[in-house]
């Protein structure tokens, strides 16, 4: 656990007595309600925080599953006559390796199925793991696995912009007309909401775990 | 765990100080059901829309076609009236590897109507003599297409799925009704039925009759143009174009392109009272249109069927040959062939068996007459002497027809039901051997014409005419007239004298008696001679309607009249009319010759009587000329007669029908003659 490297005891914001503003990061002490720098409302860490995180992340998941089963494109040639074509994302990217498409359906696949998948299992393990034991090196790489979390979200919303601009860009009238599928949208609350998720999961609870030593050890 | 407080503690007791102090936890606790409630509204509403995609999957419903082609899984829809109402899911063999079975998944709202009526097949583009359809398939490729009606009655899910279109699609109206020819010239599938020219119907489903020797077809005839059918609508064949050659010259009749490439019927309903027809009514298709018209044939599939058994030559006499009967066309010969049977005396024998199907409206019968009833009808008939013979028929006579005939002093005979292939009427031989007869039998009478026996009657005539000419007798008249003159002249003289003589003694009152009396001869003989000119006008027309008279007749006639004029020529008061003038100028001239001698005028009342009796046979033998007169009259009138009876518009029609048949065969004979004398000119002269 506790590595040579860092052996450094870390303080955190709320063993010192304060609590940090998370739209701007400055800290106050307990008593303040209100970041007067930049009027953002002071909340405490607190795990109970967690349930919301729970709740979008089901949310998300739940909305997860349509998305895989409907249709993600609905594409229609000569009017329909030529017969409508339907796609789900995995159906999808099966059709683009079958064409040869490797490059395509490899950044499809990670964008709609590694990703989103990903992000549920880092977000699941974040909130079951906040505010438990951790070492000072562990809370650092929770630290980090949620800043990727954070910062690859919105490239989740990939494959609902390819739709979207699909859709915007092939309405060629009778030739071809491409069209969102019901997984479009299933998909894209699905994303939302796993954003949501994640920006509900309150970082500090990362630290929170740290063991008390450290903290001894700096006071 | 920690010496702050945490929220749940601090919010426990409710002091003044603290929700003020920590008002966002409290929030946060306020709000931890209510964030719960999004991924319970996810779930529903996911659950709701899994639950909608899969109820709204539709029926799964499987086709079996001939083949599948131009069906891709996942891409061909099925489609009703255009609309897509299904897709295609799988395709996939049948177990016996006949079929392919092609399974569709059907819009829920639709499944229910699709039931045992459904019809579904696979539309391809298509090109025939109309034209080109479905192109539009060309670029999207094939689909199923289906049909069913608006009634909810037991949904299925299998189906076997027809080979080409159906002529009616999507519910139309009209009228399916069968028609019926012996080929199928101007039959092809699609082919239209046009009325007026204008296509109302199509044909579909050419089939070889199962009953009949025959071409069947459905037709369906689209409403409104249904109703112009009735049970006496005709329909006649469209198909090709003829040329006929008539007295208006060259006709050439082409009908549409596609009518000629592809056949075709038209109908019209020429006669009315027909009723209403129902579907699957059957028509005959004629070949033409006046074979329509001719022919008004109703239901053929209702026709009453009879063999009848020929041991003569059919030559002539083909399928579809009128029936007649009292001149009324009834059926139509509808079959030939020859069968083996064995008469009496275990010979076998080929007869031709010729099938007639008769119309029993034609026949009188009234139109729902059952077959059975028919054949009771015919076997009654048979019973009262109807028979069936050959018949020939059209101008020339080179076809045949079937006549049923009554022969009521026929051999009793009767219809018999039990044979096969179809009752059998009984016959007797046909007309067409009795025309044969006749022509011989026409050319004995004209070679037995008496015309030798004519031309001699005519001779004596001639020879009586120039005996009594050169006679001495009539040779001796002008002599003696002149004589006779002389004498009168020398008496003449002498009667001045006489006269005188007589004045005095009284005889003038005589002579005067004596010379009305020969005045009234000559008026009696004036009277003979206008009767001439009116005979002769008589025997001038009597000549005129000869020409136009049975020869042999007129032969026979004329031999009468020839021989009535020879014995008139050849009777004593013929011969005797000029010796007796001889003899009367010869009494008057040895009277004057008496008076002349002048013997005495005691003796002159003699004379006179001798003059007067003279005068008197010259009297009778002019009055014998009207006798001659009438005589030639009424001769006139036999021959007047004899024409008035050829006259008789009764039984001209039949005569000169015969007369036709006969001048046929004459003409015939007289060709052979001509080429007979054209071999051998000199037979016709030296009569060898």
């Amino acid at each position: 656990m506790s590595a040579p490297q860092a052996p450094a005891p870390v303080l955190t914001a709320h063993r010192a007595g304060l609590v940090g503003c998370r739209s701007c990061g400055r800290v106050w002490p307990e008593s303040e309600t209100t970041c007067r720098r930049c009027g953002g409302a002071l909340v405490p860490p607190d795990r109970r925080c967690l349930n919301a995180v729970w709740a979008w992340l089901a949310a998300g998941f739940v909305f997860y599953i349509p998305a895989n089963l409907f249709p993600m494109l609905k594409t229609s040639t000569f009017g329909g006559l030529r017969g409508n074509s339907e796609s789900t994302i995995l159906g999808g990217v099966v059709e683009l390796m079958h064409y040869g498409n490797y490059g395509v359906a490899a950044i499809v696949f990670l964008a709609s199925i590694v990703v989103p998948i990903g992000k549920f299992i880092a977000i699941s393990w974040l909130a079951l793991v906040a505010g438990r034991p951790a070492t000072v090196r562990a809370a650092h790489k929770r630290l980090h696995l949620y800043e990727v979390v954070e910062f690859i979200g919105r490239w989740s919303m990939i494959d609902v912009f390819i739709v979207a601009i699909l859709s915007a860009l092939v309405q060629l009238g009778f030739v071809a007309s491409i069209h969102p599928g019901p997984a479009a949208v299933s998909f894209a609350l699905s994303v939302a909401f796993t954003m949501l998720s994640a920006q509900s999961f309150d970082p500090r609870l990362i630290w929170r775990g740290l063991p008390l030593r450290s903290r001894k050890d700096h006071e | 765990m920690t010496d702050r407080p945490s929220p749940e503690r601090s919010d426990a007791p409710l002091k003044p100080a603290e929700p003020a102090r920590k008002p966002a936890a409290r929030a946060v606790r306020a709000g931890l059901p209510l964030i719960w409630l999004v991924p319970i509204v996810a779930l529903i509403v996911t659950l709701g829309v899994g639950w909608n995609a899969i109820a709204s999957r539709g029926t799964l419903i499987s086709v079996a076609f001939k083949d599948a082609t131009g069906i891709t899984p996942g891409e061909t829809a099925l489609k009703f009236r255009e609309i897509t109402v299904g897709k295609v899911e799988s395709v996939r063999f049948t177990e016996d590897l006949q079929q392919v079975e092609v399974n569709m998944r059907v819009d829920k709202d639709l499944a229910p109507y699709i039931d045992k009526d459904a019809q579904f097949w696979i539309v391809r583009p298509q090109v025939s003599a109309q034209g080109i359809s479905r192109l539009d398939t060309v670029l999207t490729g094939s689909f199923v297409e289906g049909y069913w009606d608006n009634q909810v009655d037991g949904p299925q899910t299998r189906f076997q799925g027809l080979d080409k279109p159906p002529l009616t699609s999507f519910g139309e109206k009209g009228t399916w009704i069968v028609l019926a020819a012996e080929r199928s010239r101007g039959m092809t599938e699609g082919a239209p039925v046009l009325f007026r020219g204008l296509p109302v119907g199509r044909m579909q489903n050419l089939r070889l009759s199962e009953t009949d020797e025959g071409v069947l077809t459905d037709v369906f005839i689209a409403a409104p143009y249904d109703e112009l059918l009735t049970t006496n609508t005709v329909f006649w064949d469209t198909s090709g174009f003829s040329v006929s050659l008539g007295a208006q010259g060259v006709s050439l009749n082409v009908n549409s392109l596609a009518s000629v490439l592809q056949g075709g019927a038209e109908f019209a309903t020429l006669t009315s009272g027909g009723a209403p027809v129902e579907n699957g009514h059957v028509f005959s298709l004629q070949p033409d249109r006046s074979a329509a018209e001719a022919n008004l044939f109703a239901d053929e599939s209702r026709a009453l069927r009879l063999t009848m058994l020929i041991d003569e030559s059919v030559k002539g006499l083909e399928t579809g040959a009128d029936v007649q009967f009292m001149g009324l066309t009834v059926g139509r010969v509808t079959r030939l062939a020859a069968r083996i049977v064995q008469d009496a005396d275990d010979q076998d024998r080929v007869e031709q068996e010729v099938t007639l199907a008769l119309t029993p409206e034609r026949l009188g019968l009234s139109g729902d007459v059952t077959p059975e009833q028919a054949l009771d009808f015919m076997a009654g008939q048979v019973r009262g002497g109807l028979r069936a013979r050959l018949a020939s028929a059209g101008f020339f006579g080179t076809s045949l027809q079937v006549e049923l005939v009554e022969l009521p002093d026929a051999e009793p005979a009767e219809l018999d039901r039990e044979g096969r292939p179809h009752p059998i009427i009984p016959s007797v031989p046909g007309d067409i051997s009795d025309f044969s007869e006749t022509a011989q039998g026409f050319l004995t009478r004209v070679g037995n014409l008496p015309i030798e026996e004519a031309l001699k009657s005519v001779t004596d005539m001639m020879n009586s005419v120039t005996a009594i000419a050169s006679s001495e007798d009539t040779r001796a008249i002008p002599g003696a007239l002149r004589g006779t003159l002389e004498d009168a002249q020398a008496a003449a003289g002498e009667i001045r004298q006489v006269t005188t003589e007589l004045r005095e003694s009284g005889a003038v009152g005589q002579l005067r008696r004596m010379v009305d009396e020969a005045a009234a001869a000559a008026e009696a003989v004036k009277l003979a001679a206008a009767d001439v000119p009116a005979m002769v006008d008589q025997i001038d027309a009597a000549a005129v309607k000869i020409e136009a008279v049975d020869y042999a007749a007129i032969g026979t006639e004329a031999e009468g009249i020839l021989r009535d004029v020879r014995a008139l020529l050849g009777t004593e008061d013929a011969e005797q009319l000029p010796r007796n003038l001889s003899e009367t100028l010869k009494s008057a001239s040895g009277l004057l010759n008496d008076l002349r001698d002048g013997n005495a005028a005691g003796s002159l009342n003699n004379a006179l009587a001798s003059a007067s009796t003279a005068a008197q046979d010259v009297s009778d033998a002019a009055k014998r000329l009207p006798q001659l007169s009438a005589r030639l009259e009424a001769l006139a009138a036999r021959a007047d007669a004899v024409i008035a009876a050829y006259g008789d518009r009764s039984s001209f029609n039949n005569e000169t029908i015969n007369l036709m048949r006969e001048m046929r065969r004459a003409a015939n004979a007289f060709g052979s003659l001509a080429r007979t004398i054209e071999r051998n000119p000199q037979a016709f002269i030296l009569g060898r």
